[in-house]
């Protein structure tokens, strides 16, 4: 990876990404929030992470093969249930790539 | 506090070793953990990089998973709003899931907002020690793990973990698993735009299904 790409993606994602942090923040004082637009904001993580993850369970290393590697989504629903019942960052983590290396490694 | 960072840890050590699996500099990635400061922005961005995406769409999809930073902004505003540039900046970069949950679970117990900024940047000292640490710990660990680990599904399944505790409701859970099948179904689109596709349309969702329920309340 070329020093200039790397450089160029982090600087745009450091800049961008303290622009959308102190937005809000900047703004508040002259503008107010409304309460239905902080409800919507507050969907942003149920809209985008699931958008990230599932196709990585999907198609997994790009591959566009429904259900290649059958592994992941056992594996990804298990995780989900955890994760559901015991909300633990550490919890969640741990079994999937457990789980993963035992159903992949038989 | 602790409970906290025991969450940033796993998600550091994934951060790490995926940063030394895609032969980014320890340099590089530490520079980049100290600048950008978002995991799971970084995590989808290296990802990219590694598969030589456009830095267009690098971009605009560590921006895309930052946009729920607007969430805590908005949050943390009222907190602030009289504070000095420079604490609003402070603020504003230490910005984090973890440090708005510590916020969030503890605001009915500030005196002041003195008080609750103490108590916030605090907590900010907490999460970057232990984020900063636990990239570091990934990064040499990630050399020399083995490939049978698939060290990579670790970046969807901590997504996974983020996602859960904040579906507090079924509007929420809709909302997800409308962002999950339609993420799969533009899968296709080229240069990895569906996830942008994908988020803009989850989010007018959720517009849509916070509109009706204002308007039976």
């Amino acid at each position: 990876m070329n020093d200039h790409y790397f450089w160029y993606i982090v600087g745009a994602m450091a800049f961008g990404t303290l622009a959308i942090r102190g937005s809000i923040i900047a703004i508040s004082s002259k503008i107010k929030i409304s309460e239905r637009t902080k409800e919507i904001f507050s969907f942003i993580p149920a809209a985008v992470l699931p958008a990230i993850a599932t196709p990585a369970v999907f198609f997994h290393v790009g591959k566009v093969e429904w259900l290649f590697g059958k592994e992941r989504l056992v594996v990804a629903i298990l995780a989900l249930v955890l994760s559901t019942f015991f909300r633990s960052m550490l919890g969640t983590l741990g079994f999937g790539m457990v789980a993963l290396y035992l159903l992949t490694s038989t | 506090m602790l409970p906290i960072t025991a969450g940033i840890i796993p998600f550091g050590a994934v951060m790490g070793s995926v940063a030394a699996d895609a032969k980014i500099s320890f340099f590089n990635s530490a520079a980049m953990n100290l600048l950008v400061f978002a995991g799971a922005a970084q995590l989808a961005a290296v990802d990219l990089m590694t598969k030589n995406s456009s830095s267009m769409v690098v971009i605009a999809t560590a921006l895309v998973i930052n946009l729920r930073f607007l969430l805590y902004s908005a949050a943390l505003s009222p907190v602030v709003q009289k504070s000095s540039f420079l604490t609003k900046l402070t603020c504003s970069y230490f910005l984090t899931d973890q440090s708005y949950a510590a916020m969030s679970a503890n605001e009915d117990q500030f005196r002041s907002s003195a008080e609750a900024i103490r108590f916030y940047l605090g907590s900010c000292i907490c999460t970057a020690t232990a984020w900063h640490v636990s990239v570091s710990a990934g990064y040499a660990f990630g050399n020399f793990a083995p490939a049978s680990w698939s060290l990579d599904y670790a970046v969807p399944l901590s997504f996974l973990a983020l996602v859960v505790p904040t579906l507090k409701n079924r509007r929420y859970v809709v909302v997800a698993v409308f962002s999950a099948i339609t993420s799969v179904l533009l899968n296709g689109m080229p240069s990895r735009t569906g996830l942008i596709v994908t988020a803009l349309l989850a989010i007018g969702l959720a517009a849509v299904l916070t509109r009706k329920s204002g308007r039976h309340a």
